[in-house]
């Protein structure tokens, strides 16, 4: 059976794959292909964060009890890297590369570390501890970050 | 559960910088003594200069920026936590600081009162160091490679440090070792079982964190860390023992986990996902191909006589692992590590009503692109100086000046942002809480 590890670590390399499309756009200086990138890797992030947020933590906060603990990192860190999407959304709207990609790069080292917690810590975890409801959560999980195939 | 717990306790951030700012620091005094020293210095690895050299680069420039980065990666990539590290930062900052200083001091005079005092400093703090991250360490299973390739660093890390007590030890109460054998397998340790490791487990972590390469391969994660220590010991043993074959090709294989190492490096950075190389990705690179030139430069040694005969093979060795290879990799992850972690700390002081300037408002592409080149006609120079000392020493200490002094620049100019947008911080929402 697959677990969170596995689906959410793909969600992650997917996410990255968004990432480099904008940033190979803004590379060649094709503004529009860029812009459409964007929006592509802004939706799957913040679907990605969200599914985290109203379907994961809340899963792993009820079953350890500890809602200040990790997952209040996690959610901290979603807040910086959705104001980090804002900023880098304003610099490519205003067709800044330098000011693009001075916000790319913090929001890849942001996001990279963060998913490398998730990945082997909080993801492992939750496995461990939720494996009674994964049946249950996974097929949540998945709906709610592969949203994106139904409205492309 | 542990690491569960304290999953976001990176320390503050006075505890890596003290490290970080110290070493270009040492650098640009080794511009300075390659000037002072001349020509000379490239007569042979064994003159007082060359061995003065070697230490203000490897006891003072890499090992205080290696340090500074493991007190801050350890809790993060590993989720191991040192108690109090401010207090051990403080501690072992000085004792190195002060240690490394004395060292060169010692090979310049060879008073044996400075060689004792060296082994008191930077023995008692590298063993305050390792005592530390192995508490923190210990009780975490290693469950990834650079985990493991942590553990392993640092007994690399413990052996360089017991055979450089040993042997300045050796000249400081006039005992009788064999100091050319020890040297040799010092150099080893330190290069390869401590450098090269270490620098693996965190490469495992930041190439494909900030290039967005494929992992290091399976194979490769599994076993590298533990097998070249356990060439690394076999050697020894076979050095030791004057068992001249099989130390022969122990110590092949010693180097050849090196060049490993970087050829497999080179090999998942060039399917890197990323648009274009920055500052970091070409200091990895030319990190990498230094890293196997030294490599080939050593075998020519062992196989071609004219090679091996020629004394300054291994400063020409020396210079493209220290300079060319170290210096350039530290350089290349600092530019990332140090905007990083002010951003950081400026977006958390800001409690997200004031937006922290992007890492590249931090340090500028420019600026890190300036100083590369800086850094590498240094490294050209300190090359030609191997053939041509005469010529090229001063030209080189210059040149080693300039770039370091470049990165210190950088540095202070990021934490300089960084104090002015605290500033704006407090101006617009109070003096926040450190």
């Amino acid at each position: 059976m697959e677990s969170v590890r596995d689906v959410m670590a793909a969600d992650h390399r997917q996410c990255d794959d968004y990432f480099v499309a904008v940033e190979r756009s803004v590379a060649a200086v094709a503004w529009a292909d860029a812009k459409a990138a964007f929006v592509q890797f802004r939706d799957a992030m913040l679907r990605h964060l969200a599914a985290e947020e109203s379907i994961l933590f809340p899963a792993f906060e009820a079953y350890t009890g500890m809602s200040m603990g990790p997952t209040q990192v996690m959610r901290g860190e979603h807040g910086q890297m959705r104001d980090l999407l804002s900023a880098s959304e304003a610099a490519l709207n205003a067709r800044d590369a330098d000011d693009y990609s001075g916000n790319a790069e913090t929001m890849l080292i942001m996001m990279q570390q963060h998913n490398m917690k998730e990945e082997n810590i909080l993801y492992p975890m939750c496995d461990q501890h939720l494996a009674y409801q994964l049946e249950k959560l996974l097929p949540q999980l998945e709906g709610a970050i592969e949203a994106r195939e139904e409205m492309q | 559960m542990q690491a569960l717990l304290s999953f976001d306790q990176s320390p503050p951030l006075d505890a890596p910088f003290r490290f970080f700012l110290t070493a270009p620091l040492f650098a640009i005094l080794a511009g300075f003594f390659l000037l002072w020293s001349g020509p000379e210095l490239f007569a042979s690895r064994w003159t007082p200069a060359a061995l003065a050299l070697t230490h203000l680069i490897a006891a003072g420039f890499m090992l205080q920026a290696m340090l500074g980065a493991l007190v801050q990666i350890m809790p993060v990539v590993a989720g191991a936590n040192m108690g109090r590290p401010m207090r051990v930062a403080r501690i072992v900052h000085a004792a190195i600081t002060l240690g490394a200083l004395l060292l060169v001091a010692a090979f310049l005079s060879f008073l044996p009162l400075l060689f004792k005092l060296s082994v008191v400093f930077l023995g008692a703090g590298l063993a305050i160091f390792v005592g530390c991250a192995a508490q923190a360490l210990s009780g975490l299973a290693s469950t990834s490679p650079t985990i493991q390739g942590l553990k392993y660093a640092l007994v690399g890390l413990s052996v360089t440090v017991v055979l450089g007590v040993l042997l300045a030890g050796s000249l400081g109460w006039s005992l009788d070792f064999p100091l050319m054998q020890l040297s040799n397998i010092h150099l080893s340790w330190g290069f390869v079982a401590w450098g090269t490791v270490l620098l693996a487990a965190v490469g495992h972590v930041v190439v494909p964190m900030f290039q967005l390469t494929p992992a290091y391969p399976d194979w490769f994660s599994r076993r590298f860390s533990f097998s070249t220590l356990a060439v690394a010991a076999l050697w020894t043993l076979a050095e030791l023992c004057t068992w001249e074959v099989p130390s022969d090709l122990l110590g092949t294989a010693l180097v050849a986990h090196a060049a490993l190492f970087a050829g497999v490096t080179l090999h998942i950075q060039r399917r890197s996902k990323r648009a274009r190389f920055d500052a970091t990705q070409y200091y990895w690179r030319g990190a990498m191909i230094s890293a196997l030139a030294a490599s080939a430069v050593w075998l020519l040694a062992r196989t071609v006589t004219n090679v091996g005969e020629w004394p300054a093979w291994p400063l020409l060795c020396g210079i493209l692992v220290l300079f060319g290879g170290f210096m350039s990799v530290i350089i290349g992850m600092l530019y990332k590590i140090v905007p990083f972690l002010l951003w950081l700390h400026l977006q958390n002081q800001g409690r997200g009503r004031m937006p922290a300037p992007n890492m590249k408002k931090i340090i500028s592409e420019r600026d890190m692109d300036h100083q590369m080149l800086a850094h590498l006609g240094s490294c050209t120079l300190l090359l030609l100086a191997v053939f041509w000392p005469a010529v090229f020493v001063y030209p080189a200490g210059i040149a080693l000046m300039v770039a370091n002094g470049w990165l210190m620049r950088n540095l202070l100019s990021a934490l300089s942002v960084h104090r002015n947008h605290l500033l704006k911080i407090e101006q617009m929402i109070g003096n926040p809480a450190q």
